[in-house]
């Protein structure tokens, strides 16, 4: 149920439709002026740091900003540029390949893992604290952590592996491109899933019970009832742990930038852009990219609230 | 909301005593998946702290169980001092997660506090600009911003990176603070003011009790964020006395012989871990509250 404090505009347009603005009395004027004056210090940060970056980085799109030096107007050029640059491109590819390769399996384990533990069984909670440690832990930590595990022989991932009788010799599993690829996923699917888990725990748990007893009465299998009753009734948490996810491994930096050093072509777009700004030192072309970056999140983004707006349940 | 509150009631809050349910089969096949899922998720990290005890001579070698008998405090002594001296990291780092974590408290209490009790002329378009600052990510800006920070003397500089942080955490904050307020029933505010309390003292003493829970998910939040962050800490402060614990444990990985030095690593890896296992453990009901709460709203 929307409130008024929910809908501030709403409220906006309420008052200028009501008693007109000579009836407002000094106390309003005050508790106007209160409000403005405790929102201004988020609101001058944000501009500082948010909107006015962005504005500054369409000019700098536009120019040949080098990090240091003088600089020229150069119109579109970056971006005309852009289109025929092989290596911007194949790091967009490689970034959605990836974002295709780790969605599927980290929406499949959150699922399986919040369905597993959503009859609050004994030790439900205690699984649920374990499930999401490696997402406490934080990207980068957990890199490191790998860092030493993947490397060739001394490494505890080949240590397993070998125990298991799934390797037989030691891989220097960051060297190789494939190999890489497959470590970072699967720790990825590790880290990532006790998100999605959390988020769709969220969303079961709302799911009144007495659908599944009408549907027990009925005699409704398993399966019949997770796609007749969760799946639907899920619709808007699924969005949204694919969109938290998608977002997530599309702007991926961490996990690359430590685990896959000196390994070429496995550059995601936001590694691509700071090399471009900071090791090549063409900022004006490295912020074009950036632009096009922001364009493709805000359709995400936007996306996003379509499709979680677009439900009666809230 | 009422995700929310449900979420909050029936997982967060303590588990109602759950039906008296027969432990036939099904119930010892479900413990027996979850305990081996269980092991795989928590193993590494296991493994990680173990590792850190590893004498340094070891640790290229294939692991053995007789490493288990020769366990010391060695690495952690080597990263206290001298050429991989990561305590001044440390300490940078505790320095811009509380910092943060003060900041945007602090920063996302008022909005939310003026957001959710006062009506204002320009709320709407505040609330459009916090949206707004939501789904643009700092990886988009990376570049102005470092021009920015560059030009007020705040790159190399912690106050710059607090900043930063405290801005690109605001967007969330000020959503669960906002939420936070709006949950403080309005008569308690209107009673305040009759008594002639000041909108100060309203907030201080007599909304605090209720609305810890937010300030509390919104340090959490902002510090963990400070702690692991690793993009803008490499690229903002170059400075090796400057930098802070993720970035320095990344220059190890690069280090000047060509091969990662294994053992000091490892003691800086449960150095990054403690604090954000410790607050999670601790503060387990407000980190899963904002989570959702931050998600749904997001």
């Amino acid at each position: 149920v929307a409130t008024v404090a929910d809908k501030p505009h709403l409220a906006l347009r309420k008052r200028r439709g009501g008693p007109g603005r000579a009836g407002r009395s000094a106390q309003t004027r005050r508790a106007s002026r209160t409000g403005a004056l405790l929102v201004s210090p988020a609101v001058a940060l944000i501009i500082a740091f948010v909107l006015f970056p962005l504005g500054y980085a369409v000019y700098i799109s536009l120019t040949n900003w080098p990090l240091l030096g003088p600089y020229h107007f150069v119109g579109l050029a970056n971006y005309k540029e852009l289109l025929h640059d092989s290596g911007f491109r194949h790091s967009v590819i490689f970034t959605l390949t990836y974002t295709a390769i780790v969605t599927p399996p980290i929406f499949i384990v959150g699922y399986g893992l919040a369905a597993l533990l959503r009859a609050n069984r004994f030790g439900a909670k205690i699984f649920r604290t374990i499930f999401f440690l490696p997402f406490v832990v934080g990207l980068s930590t957990v890199s490191f952590m790998f860092e030493i595990e993947l490397q060739p022989n001394s490494g505890g991932v080949d240590f397993i592996l070998s125990k298991l009788g799934i390797v037989s010799d030691s891989h220097a599993w960051t060297v190789n491109q494939t190999s890489a690829l497959i470590a970072i996923s699967v720790i990825v699917v590790w880290f990532a899933s006790g998100l999605t888990m959390l988020i769709l725990t969220g969303g079961m748990q709302s799911i009144p019970g007495e659908l599944y007893e009408a549907a027990d009465v009925d005699g409704a299998s398993w399966w019949a009832k997770e796609w007749r009753i969760t799946l639907p009734m899920l619709r808007r948490s699924i969005a949204l742990a694919l969109i938290i996810s998608i977002i997530g491994s599309f702007l991926a930096f961490n996990q690359f930038y430590i685990l896959a050093q000196n390994n070429v072509g496995l550059e995601t777009v936001v590694e691509w852009i700071y090399q471009t700004a900071f090791t090549r030192f063409q900022v004006g072309y490295a912020t074009a990219m950036a632009i096009c970056l922001v364009v493709v999140i805000a359709l995400v983004t936007t996306a996003q609230f379509v499709l979680l707006r677009d439900d009666t349940e809230l | 909301m009422t995700e929310v509150a449900t979420y909050y009631e029936e997982v967060v809050a303590p588990v109602v005593p759950a039906k008296r349910r027969s432990r036939g089969p099904g119930f010892w096949v479900y413990l027996g998946v979850a305990t081996a899922l269980a092991v795989a998720f928590i193993l590494p990290i296991i493994w990680a702290v173990l590792r850190s005890f590893q004498p340094a001579r070891l640790s290229s070698l294939a692991p053995q169980s007789a490493d288990f008998s020769q366990m010391t405090l060695a690495n952690y002594k080597a990263v206290s001092h001298g050429l991989y001296d990561i305590l001044p990291n440390l300490v940078n780092s505790v320095i811009v997660g509380l910092g943060t974590a003060v900041l945007t408290t602090l920063v996302a209490m008022l909005a939310g506090y003026g957001l959710a009790k006062f009506r204002f002329r320009g709320s709407g378009i505040v609330f459009g600009i916090i949206l707004l600052a939501l789904m643009i990510p700092f990886q988009a800006v990376l570049t102005p911003l470092y021009l920015e920070l560059s030009d007020l003397h705040l790159t190399n500089n912690l106050l710059g990176l607090i900043l930063v942080y405290t801005t690109f955490n605001l967007p969330f904050g000020v959503f669960v603070m906002r939420n936070t307020f709006q949950q403080v029933p309005q008569e308690l505010v209107e009673s305040a003011r009759v008594d002639g309390a000041g909108f100060m003292f309203t907030l201080m003493r007599v909304m605090r009790p209720l609305i810890l829970p937010g300030l509390a998910t919104c340090a959490m939040y902002a510090f963990l964020y400070a702690w692991t962050e690793l993009l803008q800490a490499v690229t903002f402060v170059q400075s090796p006395d400057k930098l802070t614990l993720p970035a320095k444990l990344y220059e190890v990985t690069t280090s000047t012989y060509g091969s990662v030095n294994n053992a000091y690593l490892s003691a800086g890896v449960v150095f990054a871990m403690v604090p954000c296992v410790v607050l999670y453990l601790a503060l387990q009901r407000y980190y899963v509250q904002g989570m959702m709460s931050g998600a749904v709203k997001g």
